[in-house]
């Protein structure tokens, strides 16, 4: 074999990965792998550990999403003591639920994906990042800066901590929502829309619009995708709701999130610590064969855009309507994921606003009484990143015997190697290739915001 | 042209990162002026093997007046890489609590990591038959160390996650050649809760039920939550959550669990709280899970796998 | 080779180093691993005394004080046995046997309990070997 180009680290990404690409001797592309370096082992550690305090520990499964493992942990921990949340303890969890979903948009929009299109994926490493944004940019640049820390000390005021959250608990939520806290909220929460339609629309001028070649080509596979929708009318959810998977034809199955085992097998390579979800309802196997792959569908925003049958809210619904009109149902190409995204940051966006508006917001109900005890509980929420599933099973004393996750970005590590591979082989050629086309093979795997 | 800073994340879980981010508008001249970074995965895009992937088989980062690195060491490619830090950073800041005591992902050594390690592959959802993966991905230590046990840090800043307030802080002050000023007492010390003294407790509670509080008043009407019978570990954390006037926890009327790390450098936050409760006359046994309390400091040896029980002899 | 124990015993001034110190102008026969570290009060050895202990490379620790009752500070010896369950506990925990501590009452006119004592200490750690695992650096 000749050459091996490693791409390490893959950049203006969350996690650690590397891309390893195999050229033959002629100096074309006979392999090339996305590995996931990092294995910290949380569903082993968790073992023993009281299911209450659990809820503050696997937040640091990631520092960007630990509301989405902070709400699900306290569901399957709910489900294990068998207890069902006070209204308001269940709506004050999605609503910071889904306002964290606001920051994690915005930081990986703008933060560490659109330099490679505000500055153009050709534009010299050292500058095609955020900082060349501010310079490139100053205002665009400073009211994000602005927006993304809004969202952000709005939770952290009311929440106490944005990062590793604390006040979700079992049974509910630590304390209730004043007044005047509700105000302020929804005052903020209204900054926040105007600037989501505002992101929309900057993005369909000066994104969508002048790469749409490259949206159409780059990193396209097709897949399945999975994603959860409302029970009664099938309406775009993040919180709650049931679990739809879909198959590259449009035909999906729904279920709920206690029988994710019937649906969903995880498969192992010896080159990444990364698991690889995968179909097992389809009955067909697990392949990441470009041209027939087997069992593999895609998680995260794109995902859910497509499975769902509208969205829940008014003007995310009207972007939707526009995005299906151009694109389809299942859409499939990857940079698309940035589209969906943001269509994604609109929906949070109304949504926090009615959920400050429901009357019970501020009810002092916060919490349902709890005691530890044995059972089982699994506990799914839409992360950023994808389904999040946390299943756990607890001892006589309320503490973890076993737990079993599917971690969101996980669900995408398989697509993310077939896009890899895609890229790689339709950019690489003879030998030839340089800075710009390996930023490209990585903006594949950007799109996918692992 | 601001100093030259590289960043680097080890086994971590970017909320360090994301608390530089939550320093908000003070980035921009942060990031604009005085600092000037020529490494950071998360944020721009020097590569470790050459621009192109081609540039040789060791690892390069570009050398920078200030080095941070987040995240605590796990494996083999971590060591390279905050060696390679090491080598090219005057000063090296550890941030976050991983970096500094292990955090987290530490609770690791407290079990058999290479069971543990291996059951991971073979859970609920799993194929049935598969191992351990063992191609490209860097080879696990034996444990998670803090970074201190494997190189000279220069700076030390805790907490899960770190204030951004002392991240700017511990900058400026590298920028002035000057000592940081940064927190050296408890949670405690910070925390404007009630203190009646000793009350009638004598064991602690499990956080299954919310704390006795009126939301309508301030936190300072609150009575301790020690006090008020629940395991709080503000005694024996170091300050530095509060970022107003309140404990972060404490703020959402939540005990503290010890995210910053011991009070005093070397200390070992277990041994401290159990005997604080002890000499309190708390029952100590009714502590349910002593691990969770060194949840956040499991480097420099203070989480191991546990020994088989011995028969008691007085 | 055969192993030979370090063994790091706490004695209190009043009684139990006095009974080390008639153990020796007595010339009775004792077995040379411990090494006597004297407090006031066996009260004043905090739990993290012993962990160091074992963390800088001893492989067992003896607390040695005054009978129950008897203690020059009157409850010493009392705090040292409500610590003891916890330190026992949290040996453990921090990956040591609880056999690798003693705790051992004794009068200022005891010397044979001391020698006995230490005896049985020796022979406890020498069967349980060295401490596993690495020993804590810096
Ligand atoms: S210290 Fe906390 S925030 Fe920082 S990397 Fe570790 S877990 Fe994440
Ligand atoms: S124990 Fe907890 S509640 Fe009480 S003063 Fe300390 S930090 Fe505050
Ligand atoms: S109160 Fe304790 S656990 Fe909470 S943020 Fe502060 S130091 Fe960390
Ligand atoms: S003086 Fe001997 S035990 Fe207190």
């Amino acid at each position: 074999m000749g050459k091996v180009l490693t791409i390490q680290p893959v950049t203006r990404i969350e996690g650690h990965a590397r891309i390893s690409i195999y050229l033959n001797d002629d100096g074309n592309v006979e392999e090339a792998y996305m590995s996931l370096m990092s294995l910290r082992g949380f569903e082993k550690f968790i073992e023993g550990r009281p299911a209450e305090e659990v809820v503050r520990i696997v937040t640091r499964i990631c520092g960007i999403c630990p509301w989405m493992h902070h709400t699900a942990a306290n569901k399957a921990v709910d489900g294990c003591f068998g207890v069902t949340p006070t209204l308001t303890g269940h709506k004050l969890r999605e609503l910071l639920q889904v306002m964290a979903h606001i920051n994690d948009k915005i930081l990986h929009f703008f933060f560490l994906a659109a330099p490679d299109f505000v500055l153009g994926p050709d534009a010299d490493y050292s500058v095609r990042n955020v900082m060349g944004v501010v310079k490139a940019a100053p205002e665009l640049a400073t009211r994000v800066v602005k927006m993304r820390q809004l969202g952000q000390m709005m939770i952290d005021r009311f929440a106490g901590k944005a990062i590793h959250p604390i006040a979700a608990v079992v049974g509910g939520f630590s304390k209730p929502m004043l007044e005047s806290e509700r105000t302020r909220l929804l005052k903020d929460a209204q900054i926040l829309l105007d600037f989501s339609l505002y992101a929309l629309d900057y993005a369909k001028n000066n994104v969508f619009n002048k790469y749409i070649d490259v949206f159409r080509e780059l990193g396209v596979i097709n897949t399945g995708f999975l994603g959860t929708v409302d029970r009664a009318d099938g309406s775009f959810r993040l919180y709650d709701g049931r679990q739809r998977l879909m198959k590259t034809d449009g035909t999906f199955v729904d279920f709920e999130g206690d029988d994710y085992l019937d649906y969903i097998g995880e498969h192992v390579e010896p080159w990444s610590y990364g698991k690889m979800p995968y179909a097992k309802f389809w009955n067909e196997g697990f392949s990441l064969d470009l041209d027939a792959p087997k069992g593999i569908y895609r998680a995260n925003t794109l995902a859910r855009i497509n499975v769902c049958d509208q969205m829940a809210t008014p003007k995310a619904q009207e972007a939707l309507e526009e995005f299906r009109s151009e694109f389809g149902r299942p859409a499939q190409a990857t940079l698309l994921y940035h589209y969906a995204r943001l269509i994604e940051l609109v929906y949070a966006c109304e949504r926090i606003i009615e959920l400050l508006n429901w009357e019970g917001i501020t009810d002092t109900k916060v919490r349902a009484k709890v005691e530890p005890k044995g059972g089982r509980g699994v506990g799914v929420v839409e992360a950023p990143r994808g389904t999040l599933i946390h299943d756990y099973t607890t001892d006589e004393n309320g503490c973890i015997k076993e737990a079993n996750m599917i971690v969101g970005t996980t669900h995408n590590i398989g697509p993310m190697n077939m896009s890899v591979k895609q890229a790689a082989t339709s950019l690489i050629k003879d030998g030839n290739y340089d800075e710009t086309i390996l930023n490209k093979v990585e903006m594949a795997v950007r799109a996918y915001d692992p | 042209m601001g100093v030259t800073t590289a960043l680097e994340a080890l086994s971590s879980c970017s909320g360090c990162e994301i608390a530089i981010l939550n320093l908000g508008e003070a980035l921009i001249p942060l990031l604009t002026e005085q600092i000037d970074i020529v490494h950071a995965p998360i944020l721009m895009d020097h590569k470790y093997y050459g621009q192109c992937g081609d540039g040789g088989k060791s690892l390069q980062i570009p050398e920078a007046v200030i080095g941070i690195v987040s995240g605590g060491v796990s494996n083999e490619e971590h060591i390279e890489v905050l060696q390679e830090m090491r080598k090219k950073c005057k000063v090296l800041i550890a941030l976050g609590s991983c970096a500094t005591q292990g955090g987290i992902p530490a609770l690791m050594n407290g079990q058999d990591s290479e069971q543990s390690f291996d059951a991971i592959f073979q859970t609920l959802s799993t194929d049935p038959g598969a191992g351990r993966p063992d191609r490209i991905v860097p080879k696990l230590l034996d444990r998670i160390y803090g970074l201190d046990e494997k190189v000279v840090i220069d700076l030390q800043l805790p907490g899960c996650p770190p204030n951004p307030a002392h991240i700017a802080e511990v900058i400026m002050s590298v920028l002035e050649d000057r000592e940081p000023v940064l927190p050296t007492k408890s949670v405690c010390d910070t925390c404007p809760t009630r203190r009646q003294g000793k009350g009638v407790v004598d064991t602690v509670k499990r956080f299954v039920e919310n704390a006795d509080f009126d939301p309508n008043k301030p936190i300072s009407d609150m009575r301790c939550l020690l006090e008020q019978g629940f395991m709080c570990m503000g005694p024996v954390t170091l300050a530095g959550c509060a970022k107003r006037g309140v404990p972060a926890c404490i703020e959402a009327r939540v005990p503290c669990r010890g995210c910053f790390g011991s009070v005093r450098p070397k200390g070992n936050q277990l041994l401290d709280m159990m005997n604080a409760l002890a000499s309190n006359g708390i029952d100590c046994m009714s502590v349910v899970d002593r691990r969770s309390i060194q949840r956040f400091c499991g480097a420099h040896g203070n989480l191991r796998p546990k020994k088989k029980s011995a028969v008691k002899e007085v | 080779m055969s192993y030979e124990p370090k063994i790091i015993a706490f004695c209190c001034n009043w009684c139990s180093y006095a009974a080390a110190d008639l153990a020796g102008s007595s010339r009775l026969q004792y077995p040379p691993n411990i090494r006597i570290i004297r407090v006031m009060c066996s009260g004043m050895v905090h739990p993290e005394f012993i962990l160091e202990a074992l963390n800088k490379g001893a492989d067992g620790v003896m607390i040695m004080g005054c009978h129950l009752g008897e203690c020059h500070y009157l409850d010493g010896n009392h705090i040292t046995m409500a610590r003891l369950d916890m330190i026992v506990e949290l040996l453990e925990d921090f990956g040591f046997e609880s056999e690798r501590l003693s705790v051992t009452w004794l009068s200022s006119t005891e010397p044979d309990k001391f020698v006995k004592a230490v005896t049985e200490m020796t022979e406890r750690v020498k069967k349980l070997g060295p401490v596993q695992g690495e020993v804590q650096t810096a």
